[in-house]
């Protein structure tokens, strides 16, 4: 069975330009899934069978942080994996993703070789 | 390397990158913005050990173009997709204007970035700002870059 990824970013230019990053790297996906916030991504993840979590943090009405915390407290969803990708690249704030649990993070702008280098690991 | 150069080579890695456009700049840098004609502005606050604005001023007919590479796919109408790619651009631009400002982008945060259009609008600061517009081509035409700080000492 092929495995699916969950994108999570409030831009959808951003989202069409991971997935784009992902196909140009050879990183196949089954199922793409989008979310815009990390309450959306959330609710997909209850609902889908997801394999790892592409994510943003600085989104409205739940950020990255918050969505990796709120995750973390959810027995059925907790050990999906989860990259932070965003335009944050500061020691504190990635600190604080990777000890809620994100296995790394990608800054943006990025090209599909940092995108395969990151994420092949760790499919 | 001083602040606009850093600014240059952030903006060069953004589009090279992600809209897959090489940039380059088109002439000296200004302190004094124009009046934007049938233009797009993504805008995106700094606060913290530096409060401003960093803008990107694009019209219409260069933002669709950008908006066409950055998505791979013809953009012909000013819509969400150019607000959206816009306000993406904003915000990388932010990111990095972040960590040249300060050590690893710390002490410094970001707001959501918006989008601004119009027929004809000016895009002033309100109160006294140290200000660099650098203005850019690509092969659409050309753009510019507008960091406003609060002033004090931008130079590093």
């Amino acid at each position: 069975m092929g495995k699916n990824v969950l994108l999570v970013d409030d831009s959808s230019t951003m989202r069409k330009i991971i997935g784009r990053s992902l196909r140009q790297a050879g990183i196949d996906f089954d199922n793409i899934f989008e979310a815009a916030d990390g309450l959306e991504a959330l609710e997909i993840l209850e609902k889908e069978h997801v394999d790892i979590v592409l994510s943003d943090i600085n989104m409205p009405n739940m950020d990255g942080i918050a969505f990796l915390r709120e995750k973390a407290n959810r027995e059925g969803i907790k050990n999906i994996p989860v990259l932070m990708i965003s335009t944050e690249t500061g020691d504190d704030i990635i600190g604080e993703a990777k000890s809620l649990g994100a296995v790394g993070a990608i800054k943006k702008p990025f090209t599909p070789d940092k995108v395969n280098e990151v994420l092949g690991p760790l499919l | 390397m001083d602040i606009s150069e850093k600014i240059i080579e952030s903006a060069k890695e953004i589009f090279s990158s992600m809209v897959m456009m090489e940039i380059s700049v088109s002439g000296d840098n200004m302190t004094k913005s124009v009046t934007l004609i049938e233009s797009i502005s993504g805008v995106i606050g700094l606060a913290g050990t530096h409060k401003g604005v960093l803008a990107i001023h694009i019209p219409n007919k260069v933002a669709m173009a950008i908006t066409s590479s950055f998505l791979g796919m013809d953009v012909d109408e000013m819509n969400e997709d150019v607000e959206d790619a816009v306000g993406e651009l904003a915000n990388m631009l932010g990111g990095n204007v972040k960590s040249i400002l300060s050590e690893n982008g710390r002490d410094i945060n970001l707001s959501l970035p918006s989008t601004i259009t119009g027929q004809q609008y000016d895009f002033q600061p309100t109160k006294e700002a140290e200000r660099i517009i650098i203005p850019f081509r690509c092969d659409a035409g050309e753009f510019t870059i507008d960091l406003q700080l609060e002033k004090i000492m931008i130079s590093v």
